[in-house]
């Protein structure tokens, strides 16, 4: 009797510690923004006066359906990916949200689930989001092979699935008419990095090393015959698994190949790992860049295994596009500044956003813009809207394909290579290097031997 | 009455089965549909490594390898050959039978802990074959164009009916366990999981025994793989061989019960039905894998036997009809 007390006892202490661990931050759930936050339409905020003189409007919350990836191996960059998605809906909400011509005012309410950076539930889950939530627009979730199966879902009941953090473009060749794309097509990612060595030294041997996934396979399936065409020498291809924890055999691979350029990585996790053992190995590299890792907020916390890393990015805030470029181009400017976003997501969070987060916020400015063209928010007029879009935002161009064979296929939208350099200050900051019309400072090339 | 007492060991969980099929159809809800193929799924794939687990007492860590390959097999001749769904489904299933085949006439040669690291062993070696393996897509996987559902018109019509023949698998699962459990040759691997030295004395021909069992516990699991990647429109190495899938898959054994018909099948509707509602519940979604955790934690404290062994040490009258 006493034994079993003492287990119940046991039980519900454990019990007690793990929920009071993870209640408060397991879902980094944003705080809520003290100031008014700038509004992302540019329509001017009602005044109360005029409230009241107003027609009767009708009031339509709009829901959007998302699952991100609270746990897993994605948690990173999804969670970023909603901070942002958040930040749009509520300074859109806050705004007065979206006005149609017929009096109907338009608001958002998010409905998300933790789909574990895991395949297993996602159809289960946007289904539920569909059916249960009544979604009525969804956004994907965070990476290509989740995307895909959510796809199949949004495709089923005609729900439009605007995605952010899906850069690979098979899912958009399955003649799905229900995806559009924000993220440059990941066979398109290491473009810019191999127009930039071309300049700095084109007698560079090339090693690619990436994680064996679906988007990372897919970037180097698009480096290859650029980097061929450009005469470079690639002297080693590897992959390696998602869970890699020890780089050694590979980077002595890389070291023997006598490579002097380092293109690969995949995401977060194996990516940090991989700049710090290359780091700490001193594999005498002149140029290293990886995917995704070297473009979160928390790559500096490897101090100098961090200098000299270069992501490709989809946004930067120290070159974020601006009303003045889109005037060159003729293209129609939407949405805030980007000094006005990087501002307000300062203020709700604290944190530099990357550009995970911009993709967050981009896909729901994207939707907004689509609801005030369509002025409907029927699902057909929403999509004509879309496939119609040829706009230019702080995030960059946004253009969908709207052939059969690559619906939904982002073919506006640029990357620029940025790297993790030092300041006046000796702090790491990331800087834009290429395209040179953009850069924020020169190459660090080659980047400085370990001590 | 008679009927019932003879197969009161297979109405049951026909039963359960039947209601998983039948509540979404009832309700109309899709989400229902969704979450009841989860939970079908899950029943398949564990009363098959019962046939093994519990029937043979032959841990196996890596089990999932033949929902993996057989479902690679399928979605490949679906993709690439034009094979019909049906005859893919069939397909997956005979290969994984064969690769259970030819690994068991070697590992199954190992008891204990051994056979269990070698399962393992098995399911990271295939892994790193398929991502290496170009006919199937290698690291990227096959994904499956949207025309592949147009012959069952459309995408929601294809997902209608994948869920039907998910119900038809764990149908033939349970089935398919029943009948090994009723057998002599079940009799055979209950004799050599109480002790295999013992049941060849007794003229049990082990090695053979054990290599059928392998073999039968593999066919659905291969079958349930096509089904599943069809479903998911898309295969990839890390998803088709997911470690953590064959240990929750043992979870569910133990938690319902092994070596009965039913105690799989509650274990996997408890285990998948219990996920299923704290990822959606607005109390615990956030914090669902440490509940689900906990929870099982007590579970395995209170009632190690699983439910069906709890059952039926409590209710003597259930003996009979928890088989």
């Amino acid at each position: 009797m006493k034994r079993s007390l003492f287990s119940i006892f046991t039980v519900l202490v454990l019990m007690g510690l793990i929920l009071s661990a993870c209640g408060p931050g397991a879902t980094e759930a944003p705080a809520p923004v003290e100031p008014a936050a700038p509004a992302a339409t540019e329509a001017p905020v009602e005044e109360q006066p005029a409230a009241t003189e107003a027609p009767a409007m009708v009031e339509k919350t709009v829901v959007i359906g998302f699952t991100s990836s609270l746990t897993g191996s994605q948690e990173v960059s999804s969670k970023r990916q909603v901070n942002g998605l958040n930040l749009w809906m509520q300074q859109v909400n806050d705004a007065g949200g979206i006005k149609l011509s017929d009096g109907t005012v338009v608001k958002f309410a998010a409905q998300t689930y933790d789909d574990e950076s895991n395949k297993e539930r996602v159809q289960e889950l946007y289904t539920r989001l569909i059916t249960e939530d009544n979604a009525d627009f969804l956004i994907s979730p965070y990476s290509s092979g989740l995307t895909a199966a959510a796809s199949i879902i949004a495709e089923q009941n005609g729900k439009i699935m605007i995605t952010a953090g899906a850069a690979e473009d098979d899912a958009y060749k399955t003649g799905n008419t229900s995806l559009f794309q924000l993220y440059t097509p990941g066979s398109l990612y290491l473009i810019s990095t191999v127009d930039m060595l071309k300049t700095l030294d084109p007698e560079a041997k090339v090693a690619i090393v990436h994680e064996n996934d679906k988007f990372s396979t897919a970037v180097v399936e698009g480096l290859k015959p650029y980097l061929e065409s450009h005469g470079f020498e690639t002297v080693l291809e590897e992959g390696y698994a998602s869970d890699t924890a020890d780089f050694g055999p590979v980077i002595n691979k890389i070291v023997e190949s006598g490579a002097t350029v380092l293109l690969g990585g995949g995401h977060y996790p194996d990516g940090s790992t991989f700049a710090r053992q290359l780091y700490e190995r001193k594999a005498g590299l002149k140029f290293v860049s990886l995917l995704v890792a070297p473009a979160d907020s928390k790559f500096p916390e490897l101090g100098d295994a961090a200098l000299g890393v270069a992501t490709s990015s989809q946004w930067e805030l120290v070159a974020t596009h601006t009303p003045e470029e889109a005037a060159v181009l003729g293209k129609e400017w939407y949405g805030p500044t980007g000094e006005d976003f990087a501002a307000a997501y300062e203020a709700m969070t604290g944190d530099k956003p990357t550009y995970h987060v911009a993709g967050g916020y981009t896909a729901g400015l994207v939707l907004q813009k689509a609801i005030e063209d369509a002025d409907s928010i029927d699902p057909e007029k929403v999509k004509a809207a879309l496939e119609a879009m040829d706009i230019f935002t702080f995030y960059g161009g946004i253009k969908f394909d709207t052939s059969p064979e690559a619906h939904g296929l982002q073919v506006s939208h640029q990357m620029v290579v940025a790297q993790w350099q030092k300041n006046d200050a000796g702090e790491l900051v990331r800087q834009v290097i290429w395209p040179a019309d953009v850069a924020t400072a020169d190459p660090l090339y080659p980047i400085p031997a370990p001590q | 009455m008679k009927l019932w007492n003879r197969y009161s060991g297979l109405i049951l969980p026909v039963l359960v089965v039947a209601a998983l099929a039948v509540w979404p159809v009832i309700t109309g809800k899709p989400a229902n549909r969704e979450s009841a193929f989860t939970i079908l799924k899950a029943v398949a794939l564990a009363s098959s490594l019962n046939i093994l687990l519990g029937y043979t007492g032959y841990v196996s860590f890596g089990h999932i390898v033949f929902y993996g390959f057989g479902g690679y097999v399928g979605i490949f001749l679906l993709t690439e050959k034009g094979w019909s769904l049906w005859t893919a489904i069939l397909a997956g299933g005979a290969a994984s039978g064969i690769l259970a085949f030819l690994l068991g006439s070697a590992i199954l040669r190992l008891r204990g802990a051994y056979f269990a690291l070698a399962t393992i062993g098995v399911n990271e070696a295939m892994r790193a074959f398929i991502n290496n393996f170009e006919l199937f897509g290698g690291p990227t996987g096959i994904t499956l164009n949207f025309s592949v559902y147009r012959d069952f018109g459309g995408a929601a019509h294809a997902l209608q009916t994948s869920f039907y023949i998910g119900a038809g698998l764990a149908l033939l699962a349970l089935l398919l366990s029943y009948i090994v459990r009723t057998s002599k040759f079940g009799l055979g691997l209950l004799a050599i999981r109480e002790n295999e030295d013992a049941a060849e004395v007794m003229g049990v021909v082990a090695p053979r025994a054990k290599t059928w069992a392998y073999v039968l516990s593999a066919i659905i699991p291969g079958m349930v793989g096509v089904l599943f990647f069809f479903k998911n429109g898309n295969v990839e190495p890390h998803d088709a061989f997911p470690l953590h899938a064959s240990i929750e898959l043992l979870v569910m054994v133990m938690l319902g019960g092994q070596g009965t018909v039913l105690g799989p099948i509650l274990g996997a509707f408890a285990y998948q039905g219990m996920r299923g509602y704290l990822v959606t519940s607005p109390i615990f979604k956030d914090i669902q894998l440490s509940v689900s955790g906990a929870l099982l934690l007590m579970i395995v404290l209170f009632i190690p036997a699983g439910a069906i062994g709890w059952l039926r040490h409590r209710v003597p009258p259930l003996r009979r009809v928890l088989a």
